[in-house]
């Protein structure tokens, strides 16, 4: 995969961290798996099967479950804007330090581009960061397919790619999974008014 | 006389082998169509009689397996393109099938007086049984798959069905346990999956496609899997299913989920859930030991059971509502698996497959228990249970069965298998940490003991009563319950040397 969709990758996956506004993340979201979905197409050139999982796979990623979190987001208006548990430089910060420590503690993975491996840790590890360091429930939807993201980036770099059972299996458990996600970001609005998942803190021994 | 004997075991023998493909097909297809049919019902109660029907079929078909892998021990009944049934299917698919059929039946007794639920009332029963359907039949295609890669897709499929079931009652409490469990345990599948496709590079082309991360395949190449690579992805694999199945330090979810679910969900999450997770983690490691050597994976296992135990201790002791004095008790009993998984001596997996059936009777037990007691005195949903005995002895005395169970008090298979455990991980020379697990479990014992005592005769000297149909098959669940329990025990003295020991200490592979 090239440098500038490495870099891509990445930069839309801190900007994830650092935005406030959860239909600005959900773009970035969806900006970072249009790159991949490309990436897919074009190393899946002259492979028509491959192209058409990954044009399905693009075609999820990127446009569906966007547009089902934008749907969620559109019937879960906030009150007020959440206000961020951390600074815009503390999150830079910690989300930086995550992803120097994780993408220079792993050993060579075997797929022979060594940025591709380290951008897929880097991207795993900044959706678990995302997760939680923003409170909004639909933000927290959003770390995970960051991660999930970085995932797809080692799935495509591996040569020969990997079988369509696991691809489009993976695919299939994402959507179900960010299915009920956006229920449950639904039902909780409904419950406390508002997506914050600080909000949800009854559960303490 | 005896070749017609003989001839006639062939051609049944042959005959169930070649059954066992349909048979699977329709464990699965059972469960499956019932989460649609369920939607058609007219009513909630013909939604609970359809319900009771298919899961005594699931359940009949899913033991009728069972029989069939562990029979043929120590080989493997049937290998398919993508499942295996073998010993260690065959526990892990009675554990399931018995758990999933109790939980179904105690289903209706939930219902009928859950209340308030995420779904309206016309359709909460429907719903409800729609994903715990799919939900079984998840955890049932689990011990069967043959294949890494198939595994984790079942594993991340239960995600959803479940976390839906945990929130089922919609409360404040119940959405937070949901919203924790959906999202802890996806990031953790994650970290796990990064592990998968580490490995599948690391086979390289010697496999072909999926067949690459096959338990045998797996194993066949191990030996020539680039060691640290491998060792990365066995960590990133192995921390992934921890999440899942509750280990200390990645357990946060469990405690919530299982104190917030409705009871017969909290009883199939702790009683077939983690387990079941587990032997995936189990087998991950049978195959992969060559490439890592034994050192590093034991080191790993015990690692996460001595944390689940000192983490789950110190709970015991504190006074916790009856389902979160259970969801630590599963914090700990996973641990004391992941103890027995790492020793690995021939005693500890004995001790293992008998803690995992003893675990499961008297877990499932403990939390059928919850629809009376939280039904006569809702208010031990949130406090700690008090004065039982005055106010309904046969929900003491169930509780007493399930915490004296678990507590590992004889003659519980659990003190048993933990015995059993403990002695397999002296036989591996590990014996400081069978020595600070044993101190731990019996802290452990003691601090369920005082709980269980409060329970049933500390407190309230007045207490609200509310008479509750589920008392009398609570009654009948225990009777069963102990009869089973001092029946696991009985198989535990014929366990070590057997061919189910010499099946299970190569499972998979």
């Amino acid at each position: 995969m090239s440098p500038a969709a490495i870099t891509a990758l990445v930069v839309l996956g801190f900007a994830v961290m650092l935005v406030r506004r959860r239909s600005i993340a959900t773009l970035l979201v969806s900006a970072q798996a249009m790159v991949l979905g490309v990436a897919a197409l074009s190393l899946a050139r002259g492979r028509p099967a491959d192209f058409l999982v990954a044009a399905i796979i693009l075609l999820v990623r990127a446009v569906a479950l966007p547009a089902l979190l934008t749907f969620t987001r559109r019937r879960t208006p906030e009150p007020y804007l959440v206000i961020p548990a951390t600074t815009v430089l503390v999150r830079l910060v910690l989300a930086a330090t995550v992803v120097l420590i994780a993408a220079a503690s792993i050993p060579p993975l075997g797929l022979g581009d060594r940025p591709a491996e380290h951008a897929a840790v880097a991207l795993l590890s900044l959706g678990i960061a995302i997760v939680i360091m923003r409170r909004p429930a639909l933000l927290q939807v959003l770390g995970i397919l960051v991660a999930e993201n970085g995932i797809y980036l080692l799935a495509i770099s591996v040569p020969g790619g990997l079988p369509f059972v696991i691809e489009l299996g993976v695919l299939f458990d994402l959507v179900l999974v960010v299915t009920v996600a956006a229920a449950f970001t639904h039902k909780i609005h409904g419950e406390v008014g508002s997506g914050d998942t600080d909000l949800l803190r009854a559960l303490r021994d | 006389m005896a070749r017609l004997a003989r001839a006639t075991l062939t051609s049944c023998g042959r005959f169930v082998t070649d059954a066992v493909g349909p048979l699977i097909i329709a464990a699965l297809a059972v469960p499956l169509s019932a989460a649609l049919l369920v939607a058609l019902m007219p009513t909630p109660g013909a939604a609970d009689r359809l319900n009771l029907a298919t899961s005594t079929l699931t359940a009949a078909l899913a033991l009728a397996l069972a029989v069939v892998a562990i029979a043929a021990a120590p080989d493997v009944a049937s290998r398919g393109s993508w499942y295996v049934l073998d010993v260690a299917s065959g526990v892990f698919l009675a554990v399931v099938a018995v758990v999933g059929f109790a939980s179904a039946a105690m289903s209706a007794f939930y219902l009928r007086h859950a209340g308030r639920s995420w779904f309206t009332a016309r359709h909460s029963h429907a719903w409800y049984y729609a994903a715990f359907n799919v939900f079984w039949a998840v955890l049932l295609a689990l011990p069967l798959a043959d294949n890494l890669a198939i595994a984790w897709l079942l594993i991340e499929a239960s995600t959803a069905a479940s976390a839906m079931l945990v929130a089922f009652s919609g409360k404040r409490s119940a959405l937070e346990a949901g919203w924790k469990y959906l999202v802890l345990t996806t990031l953790g599948l994650s970290i796990a999956l990064l592990g998968i496709v580490v490995v599948y590079v690391a086979v390289g082309l010697d496999g072909s496609g999926l067949g690459r991360l096959g338990w045998q395949a797996l194993a066949q190449h191990a030996n020539e899997l680039p060691h640290e690579a491998t060792l990365f992805a066995f960590v990133l694999i192995l921390v992934g299913l921890a999440s899942k199945i509750g280990w200390a330090p990645v357990h946060n979810w469990l405690p919530d989920a299982h104190s917030e679910a409705p009871p017969p969900v909290s009883a199939l999450l702790s009683a077939a859930l983690l387990p079941t997770v587990l032997l995936i983690a189990w087998r991950t490691k049978l195959a992969l030991e060559p490439a890592l050597g034994s050192g590093a994976v034991q080191k790993l296992f015990i690692g996460f059971g001595l944390a689940s135990l000192l983490v789950a201790i110190p709970f015991l002791w504190r006074p916790l509502p009856w389902k979160r004095l259970l969801a630590y008790s599963s914090l700990e009993h996973m641990g004391v698996l992941a103890l027995g998984i790492g020793f690995g001596t021939p005693l500890a997996i004995a001790g293992v497959v008998i803690h995992i059936a003893g675990h499961a009777l008297a877990k499932a037990l403990g939390f059928y228990t919850a629809i009376p007691l939280m039904r006569e005195d809702p208010r031990t949903a949130d406090t700690p249970a008090r004065g039982i005995t005055r106010t309904s002895p046969t929900t003491a005395t169930a509780m007493s069965v399930s915490l004296f169970s678990l507590a590992g008090l004889p003659p519980s298979p659990l003190f048993v298998s933990e015995v059993m455990i403990l002695l397999g991980g002296m036989q591996a020379g590990l014996l400081g940490v069978s020595s600070i697990a044993a101190v731990l479990l019996a802290l452990g014992f003691l601090g369920l003991a005082h709980s269980l005592l409060e329970g049933l005769f500390g407190g309230r000297k007045s207490a609200h009563r509310r008479r509750s149909r589920s008392v009398q098959a609570i009654a009948l669940l225990t009777g069963i319950a102990a009869l089973a329990l001092l029946g696991v025990t009985a198989i535990a003295y014929a366990l070590p040397g057997s061919d189910i020991v010499e099946a299970l200490m190569r499972s998979g592979a």
